[in-house]
């Protein structure tokens, strides 16, 4: 059997892809897409505690996550939307209006 | 150590309503001030009243007076701390009620005269007001039963003489002459407060009762470093009486003090605010008692102010100059008086001054506002006839200062010279050979200046309104300090407006001044010791027998008077002769024996440069700098910490992303 | 089962990084499918059944097609690399990479080494240390309706009223309002530039 550590590390790395992801590109969507990626490697993690502990309480968890992932994408993508009406643009550097 | 001259009854204190003495020249102030804001007149009736108010009931108090007790009135505890108590307490006893009299009776003349003098004065409601105000420090000051009492109204009268001579604030120059008079009364404050300091820490006390109690015991006497403890505190003492009563070194302030209005000058600096130093030795005379040497001291000091100040006036222009410097004189005489023990004498000296000096300063006051504020006497003359009563009441005052028998002057200036060198000498003190020459021929300057002044302002004809007579009479070189606080001094072509007599408000105090400086010297002359005994030692001072005997007495005044008579009326060119021919002495006269110029040199310009430099670089540079400084880093953090709002939600997601990272790092692995 | 596990891993981690680095958008959405495929087959890898098909339903099926559905509708172009800002992506690369450095010790401390021997995973049975076995549990859709609808019912109803509420949101958001000129204003929150926070 694979060791539980091994898929740690899979979510480990796909998180930090994930991660870099959002920092670098500057399209609001791939954005997203990439905050999507880390929700994935979260919900690998609990899939995977819960495999390894021998309940089903981490695979609750990961069906929540996924309830709010995606009322998130909803809600996330309109906005996507309202900032393009306005800016004419999804570069997240258009919407640079909070700051000093 | 005297002996024979200490014949002190010991009193008892009766109970009595003091406070209304000073009281009401505090409320007259207050009211003075408020009433006056509407009506402009009614301040000075106000001031006048409560100042007469206060002498009658000074008179009444004088006389329930008796040797075997004085009055005392508690007013209030004022502090109880380990180590000592004060309380609010005033006492009335003969010396007190003599310096009352003055302050009350001189001092009520001065404001009905000033009703008139400062009538066209927009502010004299407060001038008015603040006339009060001293008369209610000056009578604090000698009803006080303990120093500390005394020295509110020692702090009181210096406040006051700094309202009343920067009166016209406006003139800078006159606004520093007030406040040169303030800081070097400070100076001599600071010696009072020793001296104070000094006290409380041997015997506990301020009251002068206590003292005296604890002082004439021998056992009580300490040597600190070999000299005896009494003895500094008699110099600090003295010290104090310098600045008030304008002895060297501190007597720079007087002159200046001529910039304020001439009642100011009549009543603070010829009458009462100066001789509040010598009422504190009068006050003190037992701590002095034990200084013999500060005694020698004082008298030295005395005679030196004496002549120093008699040849200043003798190249004076400004008449108001000329009786400051007078003034400064006849002090060093009071003072040399004391210096020998001989308190009534001096307290003899301070009434008959009073009176004549009061008187000189009024006329004075006079003939500037009857000559439109003139005051540099070349530009006067002929005044006798034009202002016959200012003439004749100068006139009697100065012989009375002269010391012409029977004029007042002339007992007291006597009784001094026969106590400095007389066979009843009561401290036995010896003093050196040039002092009684030094004496004399101060005394001699003093008749020979004044008649001078009288010469010039009053005979010959008026050289003021019809163009310029350029008398370069006598000693006036361009004296550097001369036609000061001159309101205005350049009468070319003024109205040819004569000079007149002044209204009956300022006449009426000349002739009581003028006729009190005639009669008071005959009359005290034996009641005054006698009646002073229970307070001050009687020391003996010879009474003329006869009418020739006087005359003869006062050959010193004759001669002055009669040589300044001759020289400033009809051989004028002989004071110009010699006084270009002599020029280097002449120019020490005129320039006040450059003691501005001394004092400027070596302490006010030292202590302005520090300042300078303390405001430069202590207060700009450091303390601003800090306190600026501190308050730039905040602004400079502030400019950098706002770099990291970039509105870029690609940078605050790094900046998370980082922050986790470092949370894992410490958490977990370090 | 490794070998199924490495495909996989491969799989998810390749696509990951697709997503992040394929310029054209339409791309980065198929990685993610393809990654999310992936993530799906480790999950019946681990007998999470109901979840393995739950994720390609929900995720792959419902939300990157909205994704797309959206990309369709901006119809956006494709990103360039910005030069200038080769600093930043150096810091996110280092950043990254201290993150990693970070993980791997603590998966280390926490779960032991990276050894098929001494693993702690619960083999069906295999208590290699006489630890008690843990029992095996299958994520059916009857086990997970068991746990789900009994012990967490609560969350279960507030879940559903999350989704209404983003529902309603999403809506709101979106909705176009034509003022009295005729032309369309967002009515979501204002956008004036003159309202918006600026110093």
């Amino acid at each position: 059997m694979t060791p539980l550590s091994f898929y740690l590390a899979l979510s480990a790395i796909m998180f930090v892809i994930g991660c870099v992801g959002a920092i670098v590109r500057r399209n609001a969507i791939v954005v997203f897409m990439c905050i999507e990626l880390m929700l994935n490697a979260v919900n690998l993690s609990f899939v995977a505690f819960s495999h390894s502990v021998g309940n089903l309480d981490g695979q609750i968890a990961v069906f929540f996550v996924m309830v709010v992932a995606a009322a998130e994408a909803a809600v996330g993508l309109a906005i996507i939307l309202g900032l393009f009406r306005t800016t004419k643009s999804v570069e997240t550097s258009a919407a640079n209006e909070m700051r000093l | 150590m005297s002996n024979a001259a200490i014949t002190v009854i010991n009193q008892t204190a009766v109970h009595a309503q003091l406070g209304i003495v000073a009281g009401l020249p505090l409320l007259g102030s207050a009211l003075a001030y408020v009433v006056g804001r509407k009506n402009r007149d009614a301040a000075g009736w106000i001031a006048t009243a409560a100042a007469a108010l206060s002498f009658l009931w000074v008179l009444k108090l004088f006389a329930a007076l008796s040797p075997e007790h004085y009055f005392e009135q508690r007013l209030a505890p004022w502090f109880s701390a380990p180590g000592l108590s004060v309380d609010f307490l005033l006492r009335f006893d003969q010396l007190t009620a003599v310096m009352c009299l003055i302050i009350t009776g001189i001092g009520s003349l001065i404001h009905l005269y000033s009703i008139g003098y400062m009538a066209e004065d927009e502010s004299r409601h407060r001038f008015f007001s603040y006339m009060n105000l001293f008369l209610f420090s000056m009578l604090t000051l000698v009803l006080g039963g303990n120093l500390l009492v005394l020295f509110i109204g020692w702090e009181g009268v210096g406040l006051c003489s700094y309202l009343l001579i920067g009166f016209w604030f406006k003139n800078l120059d006159y606004a520093g002459a007030g406040r040169k008079a303030f800081v070097v009364n400070r100076i001599s404050d600071a010696g009072m407060l020793l001296a104070m300091f000094l006290l409380i820490q041997q015997f506990g006390t301020l009251d002068f009762v206590q003292l005296r109690a604890l002082i004439g015991d021998p056992s009580t006497i300490v040597t600190v470093g070999g000299v005896g403890l009494l003895s500094i505190v008699a110099a600090c003492l003295f010290i104090g009486a310098t600045g008030k009563s304008a002895q060297i070194p501190l007597f720079v302030w007087l002159p200046d003090a001529m910039a304020g209005p001439t009642p100011v000058s009549a009543l603070i600096h010829a009458a009462t605010m100066v001789t509040a130093g010598l009422y504190l030795m009068a006050r003190t005379n037992f701590i002095f008692d034990m200084a013999p040497s500060v005694m020698g001291v004082i008298i030295i000091i005395a005679v030196l102010t004496a002549f120093i100040a008699a040849t200043i006036a003798l190249a004076q222009n400004d008449i108001k100059k000329v009786l400051a410097y007078s003034t400064v004189s006849q002090l060093g005489f009071m003072f040399m008086a004391a210096g020998m023990g001989a308190y009534w004498i001096a307290i003899f000296h301070v009434i008959t001054h009073a009176l004549f000096k009061g008187c000189l300063f009024l006329c004075a006051g006079s003939v500037i506002m009857g000559c439109h504020h003139e005051q540099d006497m070349r530009k006067l003359g002929g005044l006798a006839k034009l202002m016959p009563i200012t003439f004749a009441t100068y006139l009697v005052s100065t012989l009375a200062i002269a010391g012409i028998y029977p004029f007042s002057g002339y007992q007291s200036k006597h009784a001094i010279v026969e106590a400095l060198i007389g066979p009843d000498n009561p401290l036995h003190v010896v003093v050196a050979s040039w002092v009684p020459i030094l004496v004399s021929i101060t005394a001699f300057l003093t008749a020979f200046y004044m008649t001078r002044s009288v010469a010039l302002t009053f005979f010959g004809s008026y050289r003021g309104a019809n163009g310029h007579d350029h008398h370069d009479a006598n000693h006036d070189t361009k004296a550097k300090h001369d036609s000061h606080a001159d309101k205005a001094s350049s009468h070319t072509s003024h109205d040819s407006h004569q000079p007149h007599e002044s209204p009956w408000v300022m006449t009426l105090p000349l002739i009581l001044l003028g006729t009190g400086a005639t009669v008071a010297g005959l009359l005290l002359q034996s009641a005054l010791p006698e009646f002073l005994s229970p307070v001050l030692p009687r020391a003996h001072a010879h009474v003329p027998a006869t009418v020739v005997e006087g005359i003869k007495g006062s050959w010193l005044g004759i001669v002055g008077v009669f040589l300044g008579l001759i020289l400033y009326t009809k051989l004028q060119i002989v004071p110009r002769v010699i006084g270009s021919a002599f020029m280097p002495i002449t120019k020490l006269f005129a320039g006040k024996w450059y003691f501005d110029e001394l004092y400027a040199a070596l302490i006010v310009r030292p202590l302005e440069g520090a300042s300078q430099a303390l405001w430069r670089i202590v207060d700009s540079a450091i303390i601003d700098g800090t306190v600026n400084g501190t308050g730039k880093i905040v602004d400079i953090n502030g400019e950098w910490l706002r770099g990291t709002q970039t509105g870029q939600i690609r940078h605050y997601l790094l900046l998370m992303f980082f922050a986790a990272v470092v949370m894992l790092v410490f958490c977990f692995v370090l | 089962m490794n070998l199924l596990f490495i495909i996989f891993a491969a799989i998810v981690v390749v696509s990951a990084l697709g997503v992040v680095l394929l310029r054209n958008p339409v791309h980065s959405a198929l990685a993610l499918v393809s990654n999310l495929v992936g993530v799906a087959a480790i999950y019946a890898m681990l007998n999470a059944h109901f979840l393995a098909v739950v994720q390609i339903i929900v995720y792959a099926g419902a939300i990157v097609v909205l994704v797309l559905f959206v990309l369709m509708l901006l119809n956006m172009k494709v990103e360039a690399l910005k030069r200038h800002e080769k600093i930043f992506y150096t810091t996110v690369m280092l950043v990254a990479v201290a993150f990693c450095a970070a993980i791997l010790p603590i998966l280390h401390q926490f779960f032991g080494e990276f050894n098929p021997a001494a693993s702690l995973t619960i083999a069906s049975g295999a208590a290699a240390s006489g630890a008690a076995a843990l029992p095996r549990v299958e994520g059916t859709v009857e086990a997970i309706g068991k746990v789900l609808f009994t012990r967490y019912l609560f969350l279960f109803e507030a879940a559903s009223i999350l989704i209404m509420a983003a529902l309603v949101g999403a809506v709101m958001l979106s909705h176009r309002v034509s003022n009295a000129n005729g032309s369309s204003v967002n009515s979501g929150p204002s956008t004036d530039p003159s309202t918006t926070v600026r110093s």
